[in-house]
């Protein structure tokens, strides 16, 4: 049984689940934090075993922590759909090799970060710069502040983490990381708008409030949350993903699917 | 010991058959009413919508005799139903129809009006949702579905999932009682519990992905990849005014959801 | 297994370097050795499981019931050769809610017709004598007990050749005697084959008719059990001798220098099996001579 859903995916793929659904629960419910940390598993599947088996392992995390007798019960069913997303996004940045350690120093190591940086800043500009975000009557100030903030703090633990680590891949991690995040708020808003009326019962809501209070629509504000919690989340899960992967052997990942595109080749 | 169990038979522990008249329907129907009730709930707008699922889920509950343990499902809703409560009946851009000057609090008919659909939406997702959970047991509907052709691999997926988190759950306390012994503080200021999620999160996961290697091979050696057809154990009754029932459920649902939003559907 | 070389996928270091070993019908064949030597690699080569499941270069010839192990898909090895591991809650698919049906869960992934997986099942319970089981929760089981339904429900599948890879090495002392005693019985009356690899030499001489000890990823020794677990050299290998030879020594040098209240009488307590004091009241172990 070869190809993307090998014996060994099947195993993986509830063991990620389930760090899925007890991590999410942990931090989205008993800890109600402006983050979600939920995808670890389905980002960490999508890289190791391709992006059908992440959009996969997103889904169905949603769907069981939806409606599995036990466990289910508040409102994560209908977001299945950005956890899909979230997978395949990752099963494409696995197989771009984004998650593949690249020691490196000189320019190697500065070049990609100052790029990746740069793209996360401009991605950050845009969501500050954009007309709609910026009128008084939509958006707050502190708003754009707060995105600029969190790209720069992004930006500075990117460049940190590569300077220890001269790792150059921390810069292509972060990046994707980052756009995964803007994807998934992208999908998530009308989601949360349109089915819930905006709120999820997490401690995003706050977020929510505070820009409805500054005189945002019930769309806009969703996505306003949304484009604060989810690239950091991502972010931060990317990076988690990252350091998982680095950290096991080579002569287990060639076992997964995508696990040449993991391990490093030398030179 | 086994009291029923006669050699040579499957043994009735093993059976379980559903007893109970909802409870003994197939698996299947019972999921995709629970899924037509969510499409419904959710995709035709206004009260109609949530107001006839909460009525079918009302009577499917009664039937059931699940009615009362449907409470504590009820309740779990409370804190995000309170969440759009306030954030929408406060803070509803754009309306001006206001109820009464609290201070520097406005809240706006409007608002109200949209909390309380949405608040309807949520009951009845999350009570359709409890119906379900409560009437069907997972290996039953796991079983069907691998009858239906979802195959071993999706069957072993899901259920390896939901079985696996009670284990994780334990292990996630068993690493925190271990760091609490360390010194490292749980409780307390949120900045502490944050910082405590990394010593926890990282043994829990790096444990979890340790034993894949193992539980491959246990399963390799228990013929797992071999071809074909798993033998089904449970057969599990099914009948064609349920499967009558299966199409017209989920067909109406696609129906009026469609309707509601090319806005043919003339109902509040 | 003729000259078997295996190295894994991506390395260049051959694990086994040429492995010879024969396991017959009804024979209990043990391989003890240091840690690193190659003793786990050598299960999942004699299982069939390396390289099909995991990957990596077999070079030389391994048979399974007459064919290559290279040409068997792996549900096909599964039944010629059952192998069971260290960790239980591995081993357990986590899917079932009766131990009943977690040892139908091999037959049943073949396909089977309900006769003959109902047979399998009472089949195997009644060999490892675990009946009682049927009914519990797989997850709610002692160590030992688990491990007895995970052997369980690989002998449901029939195989002629049994690999056992450090079966009570993660087990309470109450869970190895459990499994120890259940592993003693079927060796005794069974026909399978069985290679099995043990730190715990006192099973190994309990149960074992030849002992092999593998260094380096070669077999530098083979013999009858009595004769290797006696041998002085043993030592050198990395490996403890069983208890039972452990008093001898003892026993012989203390009666050698006529100093017998040298003796280390705790010695003589040892659960030959376990490693662990045994009940008092209970019998010596047989070989012991107080």
């Amino acid at each position: 049984m070869n190809g993307q859903f090998s014996t060994r995916v099947i195993t993986l793929m509830p063991v990620a689940i389930a760090i899925n659904i007890v991590l999410g629960v942990t931090v989205q419910q008993v800890l109600k934090l402006p983050i979600y940390l939920d995808s670890i598993g389905t980002i960490l599947v999508g890289v190791l075993a391709g992006p059908l088996a992440g959009a996969l392992t997103g889904i169905l995390s949603n769907l069981i922590w939806q409606y599995a007798p036990g466990i289910g019960g508040g409102t994560i069913g209908p977001f299945a759909v950005t956890a899909g997303v979230i997978g395949l996004l990752a099963g494409l940045w696995g197989q771009l090799g984004v998650y593949r350690s690249r020691p490196a120093s000189g320019t190697s190591l500065w070049l990609p970060t100052v790029i990746a940086v740069a793209i996360i800043l401009f991605l950050a500009s845009r969501i500050y710069g954009n007309p709609a975000y910026n009128d008084p009557a939509y958006f707050v100030s502190w708003y754009s502040t707060a995105i600029v903030l969190v790209a720069v703090v992004v930006s500075v633990a990117v460049v940190a983490w590569v300077v220890v680590k001269r790792d150059a891949a921390g810069a292509w991690v972060a990046l994707a990381g980052a756009v995964t995040g803007i994807v998934a708020a992208i999908v998530s808003a009308p989601i949360s708008a349109y089915v819930f009326g905006g709120v999820t019962g997490g401690g995003t809501d706050v977020i929510v409030a505070a820009l409805r209070q500054g005189g945002s629509d019930v769309l806009n504000a969703s996505l306003g949350q949304g484009f604060f919690s989810d690239p950091i989340d991502k972010v931060i899960t990317s990076f988690v993903v990252f350091i998982i992967i680095a950290s096991v052997s080579p002569r287990l990942l060639a076992r997964f699917p995508n696990g040449e595109r993991l391990t490093a080749t030398a030179a | 010991m086994i009291d029923a169990h006669r050699p040579g038979v499957v043994p009735g522990f093993v059976l379980r058959p559903p007893t109970g008249s909802y409870h003994a329907l197939n698996p299947s129907t019972k999921l995709v009413l629970a899924f037509a009730e969510a499409a419904v709930a959710f995709g035709v707008r206004g009260w109609t919508g949530p107001l006839v699922v909460i009525a079918i889920v009302i009577a499917t509950a009664t039937a059931a005799r699940v009615g009362r343990s449907l409470v504590p499902f009820a309740l779990a809703v409370i804190p995000l139903v309170a969440s759009i409560l306030l954030v929408n009946t406060f803070l509803f851009p754009g309306a001006t129809d206001v109820i009464a000057r609290i201070g520097p609090l406005a809240p706006t008919w409007t608002g109200l009006e949209a909390a309380l659909q949405a608040t309807l939406r949520v009951a009845a997702f999350a009570l359709s949702v409890a119906v379900f959970a409560l009437t069907t047991p997972t290996d039953d509907l796991l079983a069907d579905l691998e009858r239906r052709g979802l195959g071993r691999r999706g069957v072993f997926v899901i259920g390896a999932a939901i079985g696996m988190i009670p284990r994780m759950v334990e292990r996630a306390s068993e690493i925190t009682d271990s760091q609490r012994a360390r010194g490292l503080d749980t409780e307390g200021s949120r900045w502490r519990r944050i910082r405590g999620v990394v010593p926890l999160a990282a043994p829990m996961i790096i444990g979890a992905l340790s034993e894949v290697e193992e539980r491959t091979m246990a399963l390799e050696a228990r013929a797992f990849s071999a071809p074909g057809r798993r033998t089904i154990l449970r057969p599990l009754p099914d009948s064609a005014w349920q499967r009558i029932v299966r199409w017209v459920a989920g067909l109406g649902a696609i129906i009026l959801v469609a309707a509601s939003v090319a806005g043919l559907l003339p109902v509040p | 297994m003729r000259d078997a070389r295996y190295a894994y996928a991506g390395t260049s270091r051959q694990v086994l370097a040429g492995v010879d070993l024969d396991v017959e019908a009804g024979r209990v064949v043990a391989v003890v050795g240091p840690n690193e030597a190659g003793k786990s690699t050598l299960c999942l080569v004699a299982a069939g499981l390396a390289p099909i499941a995991i990957g990596g270069r077999l070079e030389g010839s391994v048979l399974l019931a007459g064919d290559e192990t290279a040409g068997l898909a792996a549900y096909q090895a599964a039944q010629r050769c059952g192998i069971l591991f260290q960790n239980p809650a591995t081993q357990l698919s986590g899917t079932t809610s009766t131990v009943w049906e977690e040892i139908a869960f091999g037959p049943r992934n073949l396909g089977l017709d309900i006769g003959a997986i109902v047979e399998r099942v009472e089949g195997a319970m009644a060999t490892l004598d675990i009946a009682g089981l049927a009914d519990r929760d797989p997850q709610r089981l002692s160590g030992g007990q688990a491990q007895l339904v995970a052997l369980a429900s690989v002998l449901a599948l029939r195989p002629s050749l049994l690999v056992l890879d450090e079966p009570t090495s993660q087990l309470d002392p109450a869970g190895t005697r459990l499994v120890g005693d259940a592993l003693g019985r079927f060796a005794a009356d069974n026909g399978t084959a069985v290679l099995l690899v043990e730190h715990k030499t006192g099973l190994v001489a309990r149960i074992a008719d030849e002992v092999a000890v593998l260094v380096g990823g070669r077999i530098v020794e083979h013999g009858p059990t009595a004769e290797i677990l006696r041998d002085p050299a043993l030592a050198e290998h990395g490996v403890d001798p069983p208890p039972a030879v452990r008093i001898e020594r003892a026993v012989a040098a203390a009666g050698r220098s006529g100093d017998l209240a040298g003796l280390d009488l705790a010695a003589l307590e040892v659960d030959p099996i376990a490693g662990a004091p045994r009940p008092t009241g209970a019998p010596l172990p047989t070989g012991a001579r107080a």
